[in-house]
C-alpha cells in the first residue's frame, strides 16, 4: 500500500465508521494455489493483498492475467509454501493437490475450496462466493454485471450449429460443462453429449470424423514445446475434415476459468462461426 | 543312393517351409483386414473401400484412408521388424533371449525418438524422428555386442539388457521432465510400452523405406547366421567376413527397431515369441527363421492391436501390455529351461 493510500485509510480507521471497521477485517494475505482462483483473485482484490498465486498464472500463453501475476510471488501449490507466506485466507480449486488441502486443514489456515463451475450461472456464483472470501463483494458484483452487459450485447444466432470440442489427448467437452454452455449462448450444440453424459471424455479420431459435425473446434494450450497430446490436433484427418467442414482454433484459456474472457470466447465463437459482422451489428 | 535319398527329404522340407510361408501370409492378411474392419466407430468398410477407390471424399473414405489403413500397415510393417530383428540377434547371438525389447536397443531407440521429438526437432526436420530412433537403437547394439560378445552367457545378455533397458528409460523420464509441455510427463508410458492409436499416413511413409532397408539387409544375413550355426570358424573358412555380418546385423536391426519405435514406442516381447514359436517349424534353421518370424511378428502385432482395441478398456490398453501379457511367459519359460541346462 503506497504511503498516501495508508494515511487515507488510517483516516478512514479513526472515523471508525462501520464500513471501514468492516474493511478491516478483510483478508491481508491472500494466497491462491489454483490457476481459476488466481485469475478472479488477481482481478479482484489490489496487488498487495495478494501473497502469492499459482506458477501456472505467469505463462501468458495459458493465463489471461500473466502481466497482474508478474507481479506477486508464484507458489507450485505445496503445503510448505503456502505456510511460508502466513496466509490469512487460501483459496483452492476443485484440482488442487488432495495432500496440500488436508494438510493446511489440519494446520487450521482458513481455506475456501472452489468446484468446477458447470455453467454460467454457477460462474457467477463463483464470482460472488470468491469475492466474498476475499472482502471484495462490490467488485466481485461489478465484474458479474460487466459479463453480463457483455453477453447481452451478442447475438444469439440461429438456427445452431453442430459442434465437436476437440482437445489435447483426444478428449472433448462433454455434457453439463461451462464450455457446452458458452457453445449453447454462441449458438452451437455440442455434439459430444449425444455420446455420453457428464463432464470431459476421450473420444476417437475416427468417432468424431464420422459424427457429422458443422464445426469443430480446436481447444489446444499454446505450449510452445510439442507432446503428443497436442500433435494429436495435427493428425492429416482434421485438415481432411477440415474441406467438409469449419475448424477454428480457439486457445483454451478463454473458457476454462471464469472471468470476463467468457465474453471474449463467445464472441470469437460467434464471429468465427457466422462472420465478424454478426458481432459489431 | 544319398542323393536320392537326400532330394526328397529337400524337396518335402522346401514344400513344407513353402506351406509354412503360405500359412502365415494368410494369417496376415487376414489379421490386416480384421484390423480394418476394427475400430471405434460404426464404419461401412466395403462402402469406404468402394469411396475410396472412385477418389471421392465421403467421410468413410476419409476415416478408411487416413486412420484404418495406416493403423493396419503400421501395425503389419512395425511387427514384421521386430520379429524379424528378434530372429536375426538370436541367430546371431546364438541365445533366445535376444530380442529388441530385452537386450535395450527398442528402449534406447525410443530414448533418440523422445529427444528428437521433444526438443522440436522433428517438428522442423520430420525425417529427425526415425533418425534419432536409429541413432538410439545403433548405439544400444554396439554396446550390447561389445558388453556380450557371441556365443556369451545368457545371463550376460540379460544383464547387458538390464542394464542398457534402465538407464535408456530413466534417460526418457529425464528428457520428457525437462519438455515444457505440461501433457510430455504422462507420455511416458506411450515410449516405453508402445501404441499405434490414430497414426496417420505420413507415418507410414516416414517409417518404412528405413524398416525396408533394415528388412533387406537381414534376410541377405541368411546364408551367413546359418553357416554361423556350425561355429565360427566353419562360417569363416566358408568364406563370410564376420565383421561385415556383424555390421549388416547391427545396422539392420537398428534400421528396422528405430524406424518402429519412432511410429509406434517400443513395443516388447514380439521378436521373442514370434521366433521361439516358429523355430521348431524351420528346424531350427537360424536362416529360415528370419523370414517367418518376420511374419509372425506382424501377425503377432495386428493380432495385439485387434484385441486391444475389442478389450473394453478406455483409454485402450498399449500394445506393449498386451503382448507382455503374451510374451512374458515365454520369457519365464526360456529362463527356465535356460537354468535347467546350466
Amino acid at each position: 500500500m503506497r504511503p498516501a493510500a495508508r494515511v487515507a485509510f488510517a483516516a478512514a480507521l479513526a472515523a471508525a465508521s462501520p464500513v471501514a471497521q468492516a474493511q478491516d477485517a478483510r483478508p491481508k494475505r491472500i494466497v491462491s494455489i489454483n490457476q481459476c482462483t488466481d485469475e478472479l483473485v488477481l482481478r479482484l482484490a489490489d496487488p498487495d493483498r495478494v501473497a502469492s498465486v499459482s506458477w501456472l498464472s505467469r505463462d501468458a500463453a495459458n493465463s489471461n492475467v500473466a502481466a497482474l501475476a508478474d507481479r506477486v510471488p508464484v507458489n507450485h501449490g505445496l503445503a510448505e509454501e503456502v505456510m511460508s507466506h502466513r496466509p490469512d485466507v487460501v483459496l483452492a480449486g476443485a484440482w488442487s493437490s488432495r495432500t496440500t488441502i488436508e494438510i493446511l486443514k489440519r494446520l487450521g489456515v482458513k481455506l475456501v475450496e472452489f468446484d468446477v463451475p458447470r455453467t454460467l450461472d454457477e460462474a457467477r456464483a463463483e464470482i460472488r462466493k470468491l469475492a466474498a472470501a476475499i472482502g471484495e463483494q462490490e467488485r466481485g458484483e461489478a465484474m458479474v454485471r460487466a459479463i453480463d452487459a457483455g453477453l447481452a450485447a451478442l447475438p444469439s444466432p440461429k438456427p445452431s450449429l453442430r459442434a465437436l470440442v476437440m482437445q489435447p489427448n483426444g478428449f472433448t467437452v462433454e455434457k453439463g460443462s461451462l464450455v457446452e454452455d458458452i457453445m449453447n449462448r454462441a449458438g452451437l450444440e455440442n455434439l459430444a453429449s449425444r455420446v455420453g453424459s457428464g463432464g470431459y471424455l476421450q473420444v476417437p479420431l475416427e468417432a468424431v470424423a464420422l459424427q457429422q459435425a458443422d464445426v469443430m473446434i480446436l481447444n489446444s494450450e499454446a505450449y510452445g514445446a510439442p507432446s503428443l497430446a497436442t500433435a494429436a490436433l495435427d493428425h492429416p484427418i482434421i485438415k481432411a475434415l477440415g474441406r467438409r467442414l469449419r475448424v477454428i482454433a480457439l486457445p483454451p484459456k478463454l473458457w476454462t476459468c471464469v472471468g470476463p474472457n467468457l465474453v471474449d470466447a463467445t464472441r470469437s465463437l460467434i464471429a468465427r462461426t457466422r462472420g465478424a459482422e454478426a458481432v459489431t451489428r | 543312393m544319398t542323393a536320392a535319398s537326400v532330394c526328397p527329404i529337400a524337396r518335402a522340407e522346401a514344400t513344407n517351409h513353402g506351406r509354412l510361408v503360405a500359412g502365415l501370409c494368410l494369417i496376415v492378411a487376414c489379421a490386416f483386414v480384421g484390423s480394418l474392419f476394427v475400430g471405434y466407430a460404426g464404419l461401412d468398410v466395403p462402402q469406404a473401400i468402394a469411396d475410396a477407390l472412385r477418389g471421392a471424399q465421403t467421410l468413410p473414405a476419409i476415416v478408411l484412408v487416413e486412420l484404418r489403413v495406416p493403423r493396419a500397415l503400421l501395425g503389419c510393417f512395425v511387427g514384421f521388424s521386430l520379429g524379424l530383428a528378434g530372429a536375426a540377434m538370436q541367430g546371431f547371438l546364438r541365445n533366445p533371449l535376444a530380442e529388441p525389447g530385452v537386450v535395450g536397443v527398442s528402449g534406447a531407440a525410443a530414448l533418440g525418438a523422445v529427444i528428437a521429438f521433444y526438443s522440436g526437432l522433428s517438428t522442423l526436420v520430420p525425417l529427425a524422428l526415425p533418425f534419432g530412433a536409429i541413432a538410439g537403437a545403433i548405439f544400444a547394439a554396439l554396446l550390447l555386442f561389445a558388453l556380450v560378445g557371441r556365443g556369451a552367457g545368457t545371463m550376460t545378455v540379460i544383464l547387458a539388457g538390464v542394464a542398457i533397458n534402465s538407464f535408456a528409460a530413466a534417460l526418457t523420464s529425464l528428457a520428457l521432465n525437462l519438455s515444457p509441455n505440461g501433457f510430455s510427463a504422462l507420455e511416458i508410458v506411450y515410449w516405453l510400452m508402445g501404441s499405434l492409436v490414430d497414426r496417420s499416413l505420413p507415418q507410414v511413409w516416414l517409417a518404412t523405406p528405413f524398416m525396408l532397408a533394415g528388412w533387406i539387409l537381414l534376410l541377405t544375413a541368411a546364408p551367413a547366421l546359418d553357416a554361423l550355426s556350425l561355429g565360427e570358424p566353419t562360417a569363416r573358412s566358408l568364406g563370410f567376413d564376420m565383421t561385415r555380418v556383424r555390421v549388416r546385423l547391427v545396422v539392420g536391426a537398428a534400421l528396422a527397431v528405430g524406424a518402429s519405435v519412432a511410429v509406434s514406442g517400443a513395443i516388447g516381447f514380439i521378436g521373442l515369441v514370434a521366433p521361439h514359436v516358429l523355430r521348431p517349424f524351420v528346424g531350427h534353421k537360424p536362416g529360415r527363421l528370419l523370414f517367418v518370424s518376420g511374419l509372425g511378428g506382424a501377425a503377432l502385432l495386428l493380432l495385439a492391436d485387434i484385441a486391444a482395441r475389442l478389450l473394453p478398456i478406455r483409454p485402450e490398453l498399449k500394445l506393449g501390455v498386451i503382448t507382455a501379457m503374451v510374451g512374458a511367459p515365454f520369457l519365464f519359460q526360456l529362463v527356465y529351461r535356460l537354468r535347467r541346462e546350466a
